[in-house]
């Protein structure tokens, strides 16, 4: 395999996110650049249903949250090891994505989006109320760090989860490139351009349609673990419908159908509204300005302009 | 038997205002194909104006739901303008971002306006209507009444008026429409501002029934696009129908059996329909 510009990209991003810690001076943005890796989890997660098969789902904050609580009930209930409710969150999310993503599927389009909506609806609702299991809004709190005190990584320590987020991160995102480039990636693509094609050379496309949501929801159940032993604390506040629309901007804004979209695209979601915090009551005004402009002006999301600039700048230097 | 149809009254009230959000939702959905998401929002704009027209300004319930509708008009204007004319030949997905980005700015101004308190618009019908047992409070009878006078405007100008001619012309075919002298540069402007007005219509119900605070608004567009799909996208007489399913399931859903996962049952009922019917209640095949 030859090294290709991208590839030495994607080398020195990974280099640039290993060294990261050690020029950050204030925790706090350690504490964002978590969070932001964890939601590129989540997004790649979202760019295989949207970005690749072209369906909108707006429910990739619940199956967060359904991951969130399976790991963290699983921990408390049975007493599990952490590595192992961490790897049977996904699973469970697995489960409810497959009774979900059935029904969704049989409709296209906006009917799809707002039937996903509704799911994510249902799901906070219940989150909210079942008391007895989720605690309902005062939340799960005492959720297990990895590890044990005494092993040979002190998880408590932001720095260890920071490099241990970052290599799942990376792990994902090389899977969704995986299968993104494998024959079923290239069904999935096939299905956003033209479903009806697609059927009538013979390939079941639901099957596909429903493998790429099962596994979108599988990425977010994953991201969800993760961050509910990061925060040791979950409420359901943070697996709503907002949540939801921020992983589809974050493919959006990123670079919808792309890899490194989700990527950066996570980063935007999690630091804009940061950034936007000396403007106070504006924030969200602003926020929704850049999010207009943006679409108007960028259609095809940070990645696209980054290409076209690189086109632009390769042809010139020819 | 006393109490099922209370629960039924209760639930046009409430089915009402469903209604007057789905119909706005639908007419910009069938002629333009957007998800319309900041709808909602908007509505609670004209909520919070009027409450703030009569409470600061002083000026007459009246007065201030018709300033409440010429700002809306106006509104409606400028969102087609401004948000959705520049992504009207983009995929559909854009028009939705852009919807969700106008969400967020319509909410930040309601903020900014008219902060985090929650309003209530100060109605005095305050009489209360016994019918064999039933009661309906003076203000639920006025908000039914009104939303099916406003419904059967809408359906009178859409099915009657010229414009309204136009519209079902470019929600038809679109080119064909263009060939027949359709000016397609007017009728998203028309649309919009329609549906604006019904949506500042169905935000001062809601202000008046219940309350507007944060966040309400997004609730209440979630429930017009559960409306539509019950009732089948771009239908008039499927968002009246579906409204008042959804607004009656609710209401015998809190009553009988829990107020706390009403709005589960309301989606369960949506997700049923949708798979046993695709294309909704009144949706063509």
């Amino acid at each position: 395999m030859t090294l290709k510009p991208t590839h030495a990209l994607w080398l020195a991003a990974l280099v640039s996110f290993a060294l990261l810690p050690q020029f950050i001076a204030v925790k706090y943005y350690l504490h964002l650049s978590i969070l932001a890796l964890i939601w590129v989890i989540a997004a790649q997660g979202q760019n295989l249903i949207q970005g690749y098969t072209g369906y909108v789902s707006i429910v990739q904050a619940g199956f967060i949250g359904i991951g969130a609580y399976s790991t963290a009930l699983m921990g408390l209930h049975y007493d599990l090891p952490v590595w192992l409710t961490i790897l049977l969150a996904p699973v469970v999310t697995a489960v409810f994505a497959l009774g979900i993503g059935y029904p969704s599927l049989r409709v296209k389009g906006h009917y799809f989006a707002i039937v996903t909506l509704a799911f994510n609806l249902v799901i906070f609702i219940v989150l909210m109320n079942w008391h007895t299991l989720t605690q309902g809004e005062a939340g799960i709190t005492g959720i297990p760090k990895p590890g044990s005190p005494d092993g040979w990584f002190n998880w408590r320590d932001r720095e260890t989860y920071y490099y241990f987020v970052l290599i799942v991160a990376a792990l994902m995102t090389g899977l969704a490139a995986l299968i993104t480039r494998s024959r079923i990636g290239q069904v999935l693509i096939a299905i956003r351009q033209n479903e009806d094609l697609v059927g009538a050379i013979g390939i079941s496309a639901w099957k596909y349609k429903l493998f790429a949501f099962v596994t979108s929801a599988m990425f977010a159940g994953l991201a969800g673990a993760i961050y509910a032993h990061y925060q040791s604390f979950i409420n359901p506040e943070i697996f709503g419908v907002a949540q939801s629309l921020d992983a589809i901007l974050a493919v959006i804004i990123g670079g919808s159908g792309t890899i490194a979209g989700p990527v950066i695209g996570a980063f935007f979601v999690v630091f804009l509204p940061e950034y936007l915090r000396f403007a106070d009551s504006f924030r969200l005004i602003i926020y929704g300005l850049v999010l207009v402009l943006a679409t108007i002006f960028m259609p095809r999301g940070i990645v696209g302009v980054a290409t076209s600039f690189s086109d632009w700048f390769m042809r010139r230097r020819r | 038997m006393i109490e099922i149809l209370q629960q039924i009254i209760n639930g046009m009230a409430i089915g009402g205002v469903y209604v007057l959000i789905a119909l706005g939702l639908t007419t910009v959905f069938g002629i333009l194909g957007i998800a319309h998401f900041a709808h909602g929002s908007v509505s609670m704009f004209g909520g919070y104006l009027t409450f703030f027209l009569m409470t600061s300004q002083g000026l007459p319930l009246a007065v201030a739901i018709l300033v409440a509708l010429a700002t809306g008009f106006v509104l409606g204007l400028l969102i087609e303008l401004l948000a959705y004319r520049p992504v009207r030949s983009a995929s559909h997905i854009n028009a939705f971002i852009v919807a969700l980005g106008l969400t967020m700015m319509v909410e930040g101004l309601n903020l900014e306006f008219f902060g985090h308190e929650q309003v209530v618009i100060p109605t005095d019908f305050n009489r209360v209507f016994d019918i064999g047992g039933v009661t309906i409070p003076e203000l639920r009878l006025y908000v039914i009444l009104a939303a099916a006078l406003l419904i059967a405007t809408m359906t009178i100008f859409v099915e009657k008026t010229k414009t309204g001619q136009a519209i079902r012309a470019v929600a038809e075919n679109r080119d064909a429409a263009i060939l027949m002298g359709v000016n397609v540069n007017t009728i998203p402007l028309v649309v919009f501002a329609i549906s604006t007005m019904l949506g500042v219509c169905a935000g001062i119900m809601v202000g008046a029934l219940f309350a507007i605070a944060p966040g309400i608004g997004e609730g209440l567009v979630i429930k017009g696009f559960a409306v539509l799909i019950l009732g089948g996208l771009g239908s008039i007489p499927g968002a009246v129908i579906g409204g008042l399913v959804l607004g009656i399931t609710e209401a015998l859903a809190a009553g009988f059996l829990s107020s706390a996962y009403k709005d589960v049952i309301a989606f369960v009922v949506m997700i049923t329909v949708l798979l046993v019917r695709p294309q909704g209640l009144m949706g063509k095949a």
